[in-house]
């Protein structure tokens, strides 16, 4: 009852096209950044802060990107493991040659050499479709982490071969390295992900994003009423890896602290970002949060109920939690494949509704 | 029944065009010439290659001969998306809406060849892009006003009916505001009122805008009534071509849809 | 010269294990029209079982204190798989008629995650040795007279490939259930409106390519255990499908060669001068490569798009 939008009219276009017209949106949303930005910080421990805040952020951060990709242009890319290894050594080899340069420009930089590295491979794109195209991005995949396996200048020749982030500041507060503090790595991520998620908003509302969902839904349509598909997915692959990259930056940079490519960048993470896009919902920028929320807490809940409720063994609670996975995956396909944001617009319509059942 | 306009000159020829898909020849030797602001109509038997000509002059089938002459430009292949920027629209037999979009943003997507503003300034929203969409939507609402479809603006495509869905693509090749329009059978399971309706539409944009018309249709009633030419096409070749009434009383027309059997085909 | 020609058998046999898990795959895209990424973890799910059944250290054994002579053995592990194709179809397939393949190969995904953790659970994760008597090591005539080392194992599977394939081949062009797994991979919904029933359909396709996987289990693991990474074949397979088509059975074969025999002579050849390993990737490259030239694969269909 709360929720209609009686006596909330559009007087222009311009009003019409807001990012959220309905009133009740936008106050929910500027309470929760508030919350965010303001509240949480004092609430944070190490474990929490790391564990669960950082974890969803930067996997938010990539969702966003292959959803792009993926759920708003249509290409299917496997190779999200990949581009994010890009970011990440992109990232070290710019922090290591460049000791003064600030950490925010560093991984803008970084973003946009997975954006360049993401366009070259993204040309296949232009002959290929569908399945075929997932497939050529696994050849991105393998071949990346095999690069940044192989070839020392990478990993500045390292005997283990592992990367580590070296401390560096932000005005004054130091964001990488064992020192820097939960709350101020959660505070630079948060801030990092909220401007990308405003801009993806705002590519995603205009003739780009248009574009984009244009070549998805019928790509010949597209190109038969003058959108250049070399453009269109070109700009999608671009976009898509610039926030990838960024996101396999903090990653590395943030969260782990080190990194080695077989482990941190495999299919495995590909698929993992796959699975948050898919349970999210396709084509929602809403849903690559909602989704990354329920991919990083699964697990966590599963870990503790089963290791700390039921006294499993690690090993065996792993299985466990690989088995829940594919069967909340399966369930989740079956019940509502678009996701878990299709399922906050049908809430979203239940309020408007409510007290009324219809 | 054509009244007074002004037909112009010939905005598009097609000569000699031949096309071939692997052992069916599809088009032998079409040529034919369709005058500036005039409505003009391609008939034939299902099969007849009408489609598959409406689409070489789109650049999505590449004729093996021949060329098609579009405001003076020659040429036999050209990309689509070309071909759109130079003016053209069109619609589709089966309707190629993009499903996953509203009607408003479908429409949307047919200004996309007059908006410019690079991605940067779509990344802020506010400030040029902002003002290209609203100057955009100004006109898209235009053309959803002329097509009376208001109310369902913001409706996914896909949960529209048959009918509306055809009035949404007749609407996003219009927003393009084409000087040459390209309708695929744009009457097709329609029952009598929506023909009218449509036919309105089609007659008051040719009338309004002076756009030329080509369409495609089985309708011979709408085909007579609308039309100042018409162009007969049978297995690929060209039967006949002139005005609704030559083409009607033309023999070989005739037999054509009646089914006489032809010895030398 | 010499080393070069064993190089590319070694390949070309190599390229016959690819095959034949490739060829699970191209039963199910054919009849299902998805792309089933668990074909890798059923071969090791069937492989478990199947060591389950015929060796002392398993469940079978601490149940019912027999095991099964290797060929019993076998059969059982056929019912189990049936079973597990049974209950695929009813519990995901049935579901999911008519969704998007991407939706399908995700769902494919999640299979083969759930399968993994049962089969983990179920038998434990060590590395198994499967020894149901096939025969090992090295083709001795060729050893002393050629000195070219070729594994009789290699050999039999090669044998075994191509009785299966012919067999499928003819399966699917001459009966009728052919035909019918052909019309539902076309389009489910068709399908069902000339009475095809999906569900008996896809409980044989799933079941044959449970087989399909068992016997590549078998063979896979008698080379190298049963182990994890044994699932991860659906990876190999997949340069070998874009190589050869989604849908072609002779194509599966043909594409298994050339990845084979590329991979070698690629890593023994090249390899020394990258880095090595580049195993790893050089079959997607190689399968990429292809595509840019004809997207559909050697012996795929090609896909007319109609406006």
């Amino acid at each position: 009852m709360f929720y209609r939008e009686a006596g909330q009219f559009k007087t222009s276009y311009r009003a019409d096209e807001a990012t959220f017209p309905i009133l009740q949106d936008k106050i929910f949303v500027y309470a929760f950044l508030a919350v965010a930005f303001l509240v949480v910080p004092f609430f944070i421990t190490d474990y929490s802060a790391n564990a669960i805040l950082v974890h969803f952020l930067v996997y938010a951060l990539a969702a966003i990107g292959l959803n792009i990709l993926t759920g708003y242009c249509g290409q299917v890319s496997l190779g999200t493991g990949g581009f994010m290894a890009v970011g990440a050594y992109a990232t070290y080899k710019l922090s290591t040659e460049f000791p003064g340069l600030n950490l925010i420009v560093i991984v803008l930089l970084s973003g946009g050499i997975t954006a360049f590295v993401g366009v070259m491979f993204g040309l296949p794109s232009l002959r290929i479709k569908g399945f075929y195209l997932a497939v050529a991005t696994l050849a991105a995949q393998f071949f990346l982490v095999w690069l940044f396996n192989k070839v020392g200048w990478f990993f500045n020749y390292s005997p283990t071969g592992m990367i580590v982030a070296p401390p560096r500041e932000v005005f004054g507060f130091l964001i990488t390295g064992p020192e820097a503090s939960p709350v101020v790595r959660y505070l630079f991520c948060l801030s990092i992900v909220t401007v990308a998620a405003i801009v993806a908003k705002n590519l995603v509302r205009g003739r780009l994003g248009r574009n984009w969902m244009a070549i998805r839904d019928m790509d010949i349509a597209a190109e038969l009423i003058g959108i250049r598909p070399l453009q269109a997915k070109l700009s999608a692959f671009a976009v898509s890896s610039f926030y990838i990259g960024m996101a396999g930056s903090l990653y590395f940079a943030v969260w782990l602290g080190s990194a080695e490519p077989t482990e941190a960048f495999d299919i495995f993470q590909s698929f993992f970002v796959l699975f948050i896009v898919i349970i999210g919902g396709l084509g929602s920028i809403l849903g690559s949060f909602l989704g990354a929320a329920f991919m990083v807490l699964v697990p966590i809940t599963l870990k503790t109920i089963m290791v700390d409720g039921f006294g499993f063994a690690v090993g065996a609670a792993k299985h466990v939690e690989v088995m829940t996975l594919g069967a909340l995956i399966i369930f989740f396909l079956i019940v509502e494949p678009h996701g878990l944001a299709r399922l906050w617009a049908i809430l979203k319509e239940k309020l408007r509704r409510w007290p009324f059942p219809y | 029944m054509a009244y007074e306009r002004n037909i112009g000159e010939t905005i598009l020829s097609v000569d000699q065009i031949s096309l071939s898909f692997g052992g069916v020849k599809a088009l032998s030797n079409i040529s034919f010439e369709v005058k500036e602001h005039e409505v003009f109509a391609i008939i034939g038997p299902n099969g007849a290659g009408k489609s598959s000509m409406l689409n070489c002059i789109n650049g999505f089938y590449h004729p093996q001969e021949g060329t098609v002459t579009f405001k003076g430009q020659k040429r036999r292949r050209v990309r689509p998306s070309e071909a759109a920027r130079s003016g053209i629209a069109r619609t589709f037999q089966n309707i190629a809406l993009f499903k996953g979009m509203s009607t408003l943003d479908n429409i949307m997507t047919g200004r996309n060849t007059k908006m410019t503003t690079n991605i940067f300034w779509q990344a802020l929203h506010f400030g040029p892009a902002m003002r290209e969409e609203a100057e955009h939507r100004t006109q898209v609402e235009k053309v959803i006003d002329f097509l009376e479809i208001e109310a369902i603006r913001k409706t996914p495509v896909g949960k529209l009916p048959y009918g509306l869905q055809k009035r949404v693509e007749l609407g996003r090749a219009l927003a393009a505001e084409p000087d040459l329009l390209l309708l695929d059978e744009p009457m097709a399971g329609m029952n009598l009122e929506e023909k009218e309706d449509m036919c309105r539409y089609i007659l008051d944009v040719n009338d309004e805008f002076g756009t030329t018309v080509v369409l495609i249709e089985h309708d011979m009633g709408v085909v007579m009534d609308i039309s100042d030419r018409v162009v007969v096409l049978d297995y690929g070749k060209k039967l006949a071509d002139g005005t609704p009434d030559e083409v009607r009383s033309n023999q070989a027309v005739i037999d054509a849809y009646l089914g006489v059997s032809h010895d030398d085909e | 010269m010499l080393f070069f020609l064993e190089t590319v058998i070694t390949g070309l046999l190599a390229g016959v294990m690819y095959s034949l898990v490739a060829l699970g795959f191209v039963l199910i895209f054919k009849a299902s029209g998805v792309f089933n990424f668990a074909q890798g973890v059923f071969a090791l799910f069937a492989g478990l079982a199947l060591y389950d059944f015929i060796a002392e250290g398993g469940w079978f054994h601490d149940l019912f204190g027999f095991v099964l002579p290797v060929w019993l053995g076998i059969i059982a592990t056929m019912g189990v798989m049936v079973i597990v194709a049974w209950l695929v179809e009813r519990l995901v397939l049935r579901h999911l008629v008519n969704q998007e393949p991407i939706i399908l190969f995700m769902a494919t995904i999640g299979l083969a995650y759930f399968m993994e953790g049962l089969g983990d659970t179920l038998f434990g994760s060590d590395v198994k040795p499967l020894n149901i008597g096939l025969p090992n090591g090295a083709v001795d005539f060729l050893l002393d007279n050629y000195n070219l080392y070729i594994e009789k194992l290699e050999i039999f599977a090669a044998v075994v490939a191509a009785i299966m394939v012919t067999v499928l081949a003819i399966f699917f062009q001459k009966t009728r259930i052919g035909r019918a797994l052909r019309a539902v991979a076309d389009d489910h919904q068709a399908a069902l409106s000339v009475g095809i029933s999906l569900r008996t359909i896809w409980v044989i396709v799933w079941s044959v390519s449970g087989f399909v996987a068992l016997v590549a289990g078998i063979m896979w693991g008698s080379k190298s255990g049963i182990q994890f990474s044994l699932s991860l074949i659906a990876l190999k397979a997949l340069p070998v499908l874009i190589l050869g088509g989604f849908t072609s059975v002779p194509g599966a074969i043909v594409g298994g060669l050339i990845i084979g025999v590329g991979e070698k002579v690629a890593e023994i050849y090249a390899g020394p001068f990258i880095g090595g390993a580049i195993e790893n990737w050089f079959a997607y490259m190689l399968a990429l490569a292809f595509l840019l030239f004809r997207p559909q694969g050697l012996f795929g269909e090609k896909i007319i798009e109609r406006v």
